[in-house]
């Protein structure tokens, strides 16, 4: 087992530094002067030698002036070690300028996870069981609906509903503005702005989980212990929750790791559309921007979670599985 | 699967009970007959009704966007400001019944229409704005009415003046001195009013920020006729003169000489103005768009009446029919064949023709079937062009990463060992790299320097070149199982090429479970095209794609007041991916034999 984390450990160290490779070249081909844009707006004010003279310190700065090895290297063990740079538009390091929106996609991300798991679960073990009813027929094609409708659409149909018809949530924000108030009530306005964004999560996630739990388990329920189990007269409760559903979760667990990174990458729109002060979104406002360091620290940050979720999945794939074979 | 169990139904069980079970129903070639394993896939698929139901539909979109433009051709940089956010609907030109046989005058506005009958009564249609509804008492018979963008004017038998509608830039603001005049002609124009009285003055009034239109004194006071459009106006002299009012010099400026002294009629479209001459002839200046300057031959010498909307002429001719000219993208240039017209008018895209019994015949613009968006484009053209370059770029990125994922699976899973190795490592590597932000990234950094059309194709190849790895997963494992098979180990002993083995031997018995994965990634891919283009990463405007479509709409003015515009384009774009997907779902349910012991 050890030799196969290791092993595992090791693809993904490789993996990054290709990536990291990929990004940084990506990084160097933007158009633009970094030194220029970050004295931009103060030549105007100064004498040409003084301009030349806080260029050539801001180039000495942003180490432009060294080769582009030593360039990636330094960047590369800066952004390991949490520094990502400058920000342009917002003239402050990027991770200072990240640490509020990261929490806000993160906490719209956690919450999401509670009621898909709620739903998904109980309903994939019932189309499972019942398969081949009209139960199951209307879930199936339900679902296909679910998961091809894009997020925006969904988002779009939404805030039509229950934000535009019906006033029951804000349209778009993360907080009241100019709201004062005890920290409950801040609390409760801010949970009363998520709530939109969190039903269109969980809303577009539905459908695809709740097919692939449904299909693991039906491949589980036709294994040959079950039919053990059925004969050995156990009741039909336990041979589905007991012995079939376990061994329904071992792929489930794999893909719910993909999954809670794709919705990562897919809360960019929901994020988009509902102006929720993310990730996603300064993302978007960076790239708008020209802010190239920005974007640049958001998709290293995507790539380091996949990167770990990947190697979750695949330790929790060997944990809950010993069959998977450590070659 | 097709044939029911024999005793499923309470029927059987009876039929069973009373006459014995029922032997062979089938006969022995029905019963031995062997079905060979694609057309065995056909049947199941076929019996699946989402799967047909997808194909269905899928196909009608196709055929609605591939083949539907070819007679609505859309014209990419077409937008016209007067026509912005109008609802859909077909009754620009649907005017009140009663009008019908005692008309006295008709306003067509830019997407609506007054009317006036004999008995003074006024009536409004096509869209209006809740403060064209409100129309005021007028407390008089009306005679003349005129109808401008967003509001209207009247004029009542004792030459006063009335106006309602839109009601800012000082529209509402009469000018006093009108108060003691007798007006003849009233004109509503571009948020501005004209007003000319019988002692020839003519008065302006509106937003005179937008335009000014400075009346010359020298001539105030013998004027006959005004015309007006978005940018000036020009008026015809009781000399017969035509006088353009207008601060700046334009093309409307160089007035054909030989025509002064002898105009009885003038109207102008957005680039050009059309003079009526006393021996009948039409004299076109300004912009030649759209061919307005050709007039047509046989109304030469005849014409009695001119009208113009924003870029067509109509005129009367002395033998009562009627001829139009110009720009003909909504058809208003179509003149239907028509007699004993009395008199005409015509405004933006509609125009109206009475004849000598009162009787009203309209042709043009009628309205929008799906109404259109802020640049007041058309959006049912949009969403057929639209889907077209969505559907075009799905299918070409799907072709990239099919040929791409082939090859690398194949030889990945063929070969194994180190170029397996270094294969799917590239494929760990673009798949580690979170796909929207990193197709946001490129499109952001490649897209600044290319056109708009270079995007599209842009587009096509950032979603190929980085969707290709599940694919080359699934063939690399369907090869993985292939490989040790005997067929191949018969073919490596003939002394087949290896890359014959791969793509002639292999590749086919694994080909059916790549399709399914094809056609599934193919309604991934539009998903991803058009969530790029809605974030404004992807295709850019003028190119319309169902996702640039719904750029903006998430504004709560556009969800909520503009509905047209987010609505048809999520249906359109929904029914194609959910259709794409019900049948690739039925497709991998027909190939998967486990699927069929239901």
């Amino acid at each position: 087992m050890l030799k196969y984390v290791l092993k595992r450990l090791a693809y993904i160290v490789v993996v990054f530094l290709i990536a990291s490779v990929l990004l940084f070249a990506l990084y160097k081909s933007v158009p633009g002067d970094p030194a220029r844009m970050m004295l931009e707006g103060t030549k105007a004010s100064m004498k040409p030698d003084e301009y030349e003279a806080r260029y050539q310190d801001a180039v000495r700065k942003l180490g432009l002036d060294k080769p582009l090895v030593v360039q990636y290297i330094t960047w590369l063990f800066n952004t390991l070690k949490g520094d990502f740079g400058y920000s342009l538009t917002y003239k402050m390091p990027v991770r200072q300028m990240i640490g509020v929106p990261m929490k806000n996609t993160i906490m719209l991300n956690v919450w999401s996870l509670i009621p898909v798991f709620a739903i998904t679960l109980p309903l994939g073990i019932a189309t499972a069981v019942r398969r081949g009813t009209r139960f199951d027929s209307t879930v199936q094609v339900v679902t296909i609906i679910g998961y091809s409708l894009p997020f925006f659409v969904i988002a779009l149909l939404f805030i039509f509903l229950f934000a535009v018809k019906m006033p029951l949530f804000p349209i778009s924000g993360v907080q009241t503005p100019g709201l004062r108030g005890t920290p409950i009530r801040m609390f409760f306005d801010k949970l009363h702005h998520m709530a939109l964004p969190l039903i269109v999560m969980v809303f577009t996630s539905l459908g695809g989980l709740t097919r692939y739990v449904r299909a693991t388990m039906i491949e589980a329920l036709r294994m040959d212990y079950i039919r053990t189990a059925r004969a050995k007269g156990l009741s039909e409760k336990v041979v589905i929750y007991s012995h079939a559903f376990r061994n329904a979760l071992i792929p489930f667990i794999t893909i719910m790791t993909g999954w809670f990174i794709s919705i990562f990458s897919g809360s960019v729109v929901i994020e988009r559309t509902f102006l929720w002060n993310g990730m996603g979104k300064v993302i978007i406002d960076a790239l708008n921007q020209q802010d190239f360091a920005v974007s640049l620290a958001m998709v290293m940050f995507y790539l380091v979670l996949s990167l770990i979720g990947n190697l979750l999945m695949d330790l929790s794939y060997g944990l809950a599985d010993p069959r998977v074979k450590l070659e | 699967m097709a044939k029911r169990t024999y005793g499923s139904t309470f029927g059987d069980v009876l039929r069973t009970l009373f006459f014995g079970r029922r032997t062979a129903t089938l006969s022995l070639l029905e019963e031995e007959q062997v079905q060979s394993p694609y057309r065995t896939m056909i049947r199941n698929f076929r019996e699946k009704w989402s799967a047909m139901l997808g194909v269905y539909i899928f196909l009608t979109i196709f055929a609605f966007v591939f083949i539907l433009p070819i007679f609505f051709p859309m014209d990419i940089s077409y937008q016209d400001p007067t026509q912005k956010n109008t609802k859909p609907t077909f009754a620009y030109m649907k005017y009140a019944k009663s009008l019908q046989g005692n008309v006295a005058s008709l306003g067509g506005g830019s997407v609506f229409g007054v009317g006036v009958d004999t008995d003074g009564t006024v009536y409004q249609w096509g869209t209006l704005t809740p403060k064209l509804e409100s129309r005021p008492d007028f407390g008089a018979k009306i005679i003349q009415v005129s109808a401008g963008l967003d509001h209207a004017l009247a004029l009542d038998v004792n030459g006063k003046v009335h106006t309602w509608g839109n009601d800012r830039f000082t529209l509402n603001a009469i000018p006093p001195q009108l108060m003691s005049e007798r007006t003849v002609q009233v004109l509503a124009g571009h948020q501005l009013s004209f007003a000319l009285t019988e002692s020839g003055k003519i008065f302006v009034w509106g937003n005179t920020n937008l335009t000014s239109i400075p009346v010359p004194q020298e001539h105030q006071g013998s004027f006959k006729k005004i015309a007006a459009n978005t940018t000036l106006a020009a008026a015809t002299t009781k000399n017969g003169e035509v006088v353009i009012l207008s601060s700046k010099e334009t093309a409307f400026s160089y007035i054909p000489q030989e025509i002064q002294g002898k105009v009885i009629d003038i109207a102008l479209t957005e680039r050009s103005a059309a003079a009526v001459t006393k021996d009948g002839q039409i004299v076109v200046w300004g912009g030649d768009d759209h061919g307005v300057t050709t007039v047509p031959e046989h109304a030469q010498g005849k014409a009695v009446q001119v009208a113009a909307g924003r870029g067509h002429f109509t005129a009367l001719l002395d033998d009562g029919t009627v001829v139009s000219w110009g720009r003909n993208n909504y058809a208003q240039a179509k003149a239907p064949k028509l007699k004993n017209i009395v008199w005409i008018t015509s405004s933006y895209f509609q125009n109206y023709a009475v004849d000598e019994k009162g009787k009203i015949h309209t042709w043009g613009l009628k309205g929008y079937l799906m109404g259109t968006d802020q640049y007041g484009r058309d959006l049912f053209s949009r969403l057929l062009s639209g889907g077209r370059v969505t559907l075009t770029i799905g299918a070409i990125a799907v072709i990239i990463s099919g040929i791409i994922g082939i090859i690398l699976g194949s030889f990945s899973g063929y070969y194994g060992g180190k170029t397996d190795m270094f294969l799917m490592r590239l494929a760990e590597v673009v798949n580690a790299i979170p796909f929207l932000p990193l197709a946001m990234i490129l499109s952001a950094i490649i897209g600044s320097k290319i056109s708009e059309t270079g995007r599209i194709a842009m587009i096509m190849v950032i979603l190929g070149l980085l969707s290709w790895p599940s694919l080359a997963r699934l063939v690399r494992g369907q090869i993985l199982a292939a490989r040790e098979q005997e067929f191949v180990t018969a073919a490596k002993a003939m002394g087949i090429t290896e890359l014959k083995i791969i793509f002639k031997h292999i590749l086919p018995n694994v080909i059916t479970v790549v399709l399914v994965n094809l056609t599934l990634s193919f309604a991934l891919c539009m998903l991803y095209e058009s969530s790029l283009s809605y974030l404004g990463f992807g295709v850019s405007e003028p190119n319309a794609t169902w996702g640039n479509m719904l750029y903006g709409c998430n504004d709560s003015t556009v969800m909520a007041h503009y509905w047209w515009r987010w609505v048809f384009p999520s249906i359109a774009l929904s029914l194609c991916t959910v259709s794409i997907n019900m049948a690739g779902d039925g497709m991998r349910d027909a190939i998967d034999p486990k699927s069929n012991d239901r």
